[in-house]
């Protein structure tokens, strides 16, 4: 737990442990740390954009806040909690094998390509 | 001990009779008093003779909501908790390395999921490989037949085809073929009499050569197009023309473990990121050890390379959707192909 801001973290996400896990991220391993979360959650943004959904960091970059288009919200601690979170709010599996979400990211490539 | 100071732990499974104590007695002769623990979870018909064994009767706890793998080992985590009291009492010598030989019907994929999940034990110990060992006489029967054998064979790191000198050498070239096709990353050796017993060693599995050297053998006898006639179980091994974006990565496989987890058998690489050092990735089913930076590349290896073995899933689509996701994440010019 982070005694300034009372954030609990209960799991450091396997893709996040290529930091030393067992030191408190600052200077240029912090930058490092937000810079590859803005990436994955820029990534996750796209993918869930074929569900009708979206998602942001919080203020601390340590949740994700996923969102649909009624305003329902959910809080995900942790990489890990954010594709069971998406697959009850979209009311299906999130699978990166399916074929129409492949299409989907292909689309978005080819369009930021033009 | 490991890098990080963490215990090693060898998990060594095999069906009945396959030759597992075999193996410990031997060698557990030539490490005594070294800080070595045996837990033992059924009792064999050959005797391990060693100060430090100690026998456990298996409990398994299927969590809520979990699959097969996410199965805690109730009785290991005890255990090894209990060791850890001991130790830091001073009641039990220094810790090195703890082998746990499992029952000849085990899984080993739960024995993984407690060490990686439990608060305490992931702080103190770290899964060195997972050893299996495979009867020379009856494993084509029972690579067939058993079930448990077949999952034993996709989670290990080291196969160990035991009584060699009682098989006919073409009996244990077709085992090798089979254990390949079943698990292509699996480093296959013969023993004699337990004579291959330093694939127990704690630094066995983590020897960087050895498996650069594995990654070079891996093109010239693998056969890509292998299908196993095991209940769709395939295997592809993937290359990549340039280095993979790690948090693009990250979250592809993290979304294809918690979806498809229990039919992803086992991940095993060597992952370039475009740093000094590749990322060494093992993951039995959607239990992944924490993935390992090394500083430099493996004397042999230069090249990144990722293995599949799934079940019921068409390995091109695994290719497809990697290069699609690194393409979305912004790596526009990586091209995944299938190693041949």
């Amino acid at each position: 737990m982070c005694v300034l801001c009372g954030q609990m973290f209960s799991e450091i996400h396997w893709s996040e442990r290529l930091l030393d896990p067992q030191q408190v991220s600052q200077g240029e391993s912090e930058t490092k740390r937000r810079q590859d979360r803005y990436a994955r959650t820029r990534l996750i943004a796209k993918v869930l954009a074929h569900y009708g959904l979206d998602i942001s960091d919080d203020w601390s970059a340590t949740n994700y806040v996923l969102g649909n288009r009624k305003g329902v919200q959910l809080v995900a601690a942790s990489l890990a909690e954010v594709w069971p979170a998406a697959a009850r709010m979209a009311g299906r599996a999130v699978d990166p094998l399916d074929g129409a979400l492949l299409r989907h990211l292909r689309r978005l490539g080819a369009g930021s390509d033009a | 001990m490991t890098a990080a100071g963490r215990r090693a732990v060898t998990v060594l499974s095999g069906f009945l009779g396959s030759g597992k104590t075999t193996l410990l007695r031997r060698y557990l002769a030539g490490h005594s008093g070294a800080g070595v623990v045996v837990i033992i979870n059924e009792c064999g018909a050959v005797g391990v003779d060693h100060h430090l064994v100690r026998m456990v009767q298996e409990q398994s706890v299927v969590l809520q909501g979990g699959c097969v793998c996410c199965t805690r080992r109730e009785d290991l985590v005890g255990e090894l908790r209990e060791l850890l009291d001991l130790e830091q009492s001073g009641r039990l010598a220094p810790l090195r390395h703890v082998v746990i030989e499992t029952s000849g019907i085990a899984d080993p994929v739960p024995v993984l999921f407690s060490l990686a999940t439990d608060p305490v034990l992931r702080h103190h110990f770290a899964p060195a490989s997972v050893v299996v060992t495979l009867d020379a006489l009856n494993a084509a029967a029972q690579i067939d037949r058993q079930p448990e054998v077949r999952k034993q064979i996709i989670a290990a790191d080291r196969i160990v085809v035991t009584k060699a000198d009682l098989a006919p050498r073409e009996a244990i070239a077709h085992h090798r073929i089979r254990v390949r096709q079943l698990n292509p990353t699996a480093k296959i050796s013969v023993s004699r009499m337990g004579d291959a017993s330093e694939v127990l060693a704690a630094g066995a599995a983590a020897d960087a050569d050895a498996d650069a050297d594995h990654v070079r053998r891996l093109p010239a006898d693998y056969d890509p197009g292998a299908l196993s006639t095991h209940a769709g179980v395939r295997s592809i091994a993937l290359g990549f023309n340039v280095p993979l974006d790690w948090p693009v990565f990250g979250v592809w496989l993290g979304m294809l473990l918690q979806v498809r987890g229990p039919d992803v058998l086992r991940i095993k690489g060597l992952l370039d990121i475009g740093d000094a050092g590749p990322v060494v990735m093992n993951a039995a089913q959607h239990v992944v050890h924490p993935p390992e930076h090394l500083p430099a590349w493996p004397a042999g290896a230069d090249r990144s390379y990722l293995v599949f073995i799934t079940r019921g899933i068409d390995p091109a689509r695994i290719a497809e959707s990697l290069e699609t996701f690194q393409r979305a994440g912004g790596r526009s010019d990586l091209r995944v192909r299938e190693l041949a």
